[in-house]
């Protein structure tokens, strides 16, 4: 009776998610595309000469390869997830490990660690400069207490790099410890009864039996976390502003600054933006391939 | 035996330590918060606020106009959430209970755009926000994130777990595709819109790259928009700020508190993010 016939009832429920994906995500990353094989500002007026669009081919990708702030922004970039996503996978590992015990108020000291996740990127930029400041922070203050002197945590350059790294791992370990206890107690706990009946060591335990049935949760941490890297930027702004000088300033702040507040550059913000996508478009394409392998 | 218990206690001292540097830095803002002016530049500093006052939460919403911007992030946060709910369900049941031709392309392309955050479209967008009038709007920070990849996921796996029998008997009954949406699917999806829902409300009340796009109007602004603008003034006025960001945690801790095993479970099966 109703063979063949193309159903509208799916179409009207799926149409107000599609209709929003194809104006304000379609529309714009064709855009992005667009806009970076010219050179405009963001008013564009083909009556005035100073604010017309021009069409430039491959002029801005050119300008990136020899533009040192690109160059430098990118490189911090790539330095800060080399150096973030390890912490990030030892150090919520690690909780896991200390927080998975089945022990009484586990759950509170969990929720404890899992709390600063939930919490604005705005806020935890705040939460840190109060911190971390020279003169009346308390971190300093506890420096103090054990006769250390006072360090210029967000003053110098690489201190400040250092707590940008430390910052951005304290308010991610929550979330991905949550992702790693999820596997540690997708283990079975026959696997560990048969090695204590072995006489294996916890240390022989975990290197034989938890890391290798581990590998799975370990892959999908290591690529969620390598994006959120390369995105840093929101806390940023307002822990150090990109500073001092531009030592803590991303790729991200450097296209937004680029664009906003520089003449006739969307075009070459638009070309660093398509750089970065393909930077992501490559990391989401081997998550994609590792889930795919490990679900052979 | 004795070796036990020591064992036991180590475990606690660690749990303990733990837990407690990693809560420290939150509960350190809120202590200080409550600190009058002086107090607060106390050199060395004393751990626990000698005189408790209120003055800075006063002076924050007052002066600071910080209750306009409770009131614009309250707005933009449950209309968001009720948005996202319902264009999610609609489309989870869309792409869960029918076959029709490019489901797959569709569905796929849609979970495609989890690639795409907003950090990289950023400028297009912003321009294609312009062109739109959406500038400096409501609807500008409301509807485009409505629409998350995530969401549909979420109910669209939900929805699998509804057995095709339950809908076959109400059509048998005689209801039509849009009476069972409002009637079975709706209700019998209830646990996965209830987590969609909470996770939005996160998402939405701590969100701070949209309305930074989208709004430059002081009255239109959000909390963190205001809070991170109240850092970019020249000279800090520490107390108001501390208080406001206390102020500001208050509606997601409850909703944590509340609803934490959503949170754990909702991280596990699906990583949620945003």
């Amino acid at each position: 009776m109703k063979k063949r016939r193309i159903p509208i009832a799916p179409y009207i429920f799926i149409a107000p998610a599609i209709l929003i994906f194809l104006f304000f995500i379609f529309v714009p990353a064709i855009d992005g595309f667009l806009q970076s094989i010219f050179t405009r500002g963001i008013i564009v007026r083909q009556d005035i000469p100073s604010l017309r669009s021009k069409f430039v081919g491959f002029l801005n990708y050119q300008k990136l390869i020899l533009d040192p702030r690109f160059l430098i922004a990118f490189g911090k970039t790539i330095l800060f997830t080399l150096i973030a996503v390890p912490s990030i996978l030892i150090v919520s590992l690690s909780l896991a490990l200390i927080l998975q015990e089945k022990i009484f108020g586990i759950g509170v000291a969990r929720a404890m660690v899992y709390w600063p996740a939930m919490i604005s990127p705005i806020i935890i930029g705040i939460a840190w400069r109060w911190i971390l400041g020279y003169e009346t922070g308390i971190l300093n203050y506890f420096l103090t207490l054990f006769r250390l002197d006072k360090l210029p945590w967000l003053i110098d350059s690489y201190l400040a790099f250092i707590s940008v790294i430390v910052v951005s791992t304290w308010a991610q370990i929550g979330f991905f410890m949550v992702i790693f206890i999820g596997g540690l107690n997708a283990i079975p706990e026959t696997y560990y009864e048969a090695a204590k009946i072995d006489g294996a060591s916890n240390w022989r335990q975990f290197l034989s039996i938890t890391l290798p049935l581990l590998k799975p949760t370990t892959l999908l941490v290591f690529v969620l976390s390598t994006i959120n890297s390369f995105k840093v930027y929101q806390f940023v702004v307002v822990l150090t502003s990109g500073g001092p000088g531009r030592s803590t300033t991303f790729l991200v702040q450097n296209i937004y600054e680029e664009a906003f507040t520089k003449p006739m550059s969307v075009g070459y913000a638009s070309a660093q933006s398509v750089v970065f996508f393909f930077v992501m478009l490559l990391l989401s394409l081997i998550q994609f391939k590792l889930a795919k392998e490990e679900s052979l | 035996m004795k070796r036990k218990e020591n064992y036991i206690v180590l475990k606690y001292f660690i749990v303990i330590l733990v837990s407690i540097t990693f809560f420290f830095p939150m509960l350190w803002v809120v202590i200080s918060a409550f600190k009058g002016e002086s107090e607060l530049f106390l050199n060395p500093p004393k751990i626990l606020p000698v005189h408790i006052t209120f003055e800075n939460f006063i002076s924050g919403l007052k002066f600071g106009n910080f209750t306009k911007y409770f009131i614009n992030s309250t707005y933009v946060t449950i209309i968001s959430t009720i948005i996202t709910v319902i264009i999610s369900t609609m489309a989870g049941y869309g792409f869960a209970k029918f076959k029709f031709p490019g489901r797959d392309i569709l569905f796929m392309g849609i979970m495609a755009t989890l690639m795409i955050s907003l950090e990289i479209i950023m400028i297009p967008m912003f321009l294609t926000l312009k062109r739109y009038g959406l500038i400096n709007t409501f609807i500008g920070i409301i509807i485009p994130p409505a629409a998350t990849p995530t969401g549909i996921f979420l109910l669209r796996q939900h929805m699998f777990s509804i057995p095709d029998e339950v809908l076959e008997a109400a059509k048998i009954d005689g209801a039509n595709e849009y009476q069972m949406f409002t009637w079975l699917i709706v209700p019998l999806s209830l646990p996965a819109i209830s987590t969609l829902a909470i996770f939005s409300f996160v998402w939405r009340w701590n969100d701070y790259l949209w309305p930074f796009l989208v709004i430059n109007d002081d009255n239109k602004r959000t909390v963190p928009l205001a809070l991170a603008n109240f850092v970019g003034q020249y000279a800090v006025r520490w107390g108001d700020l501390l208080a406001m960001t206390t102020l500001s945690i208050i509606p997601t801790l409850i909703i944590f508190l509340i609803f934490q095993k959503y949170f754990i479970k909702g991280i596990s099966i699906t990583g949620l993010t945003g």
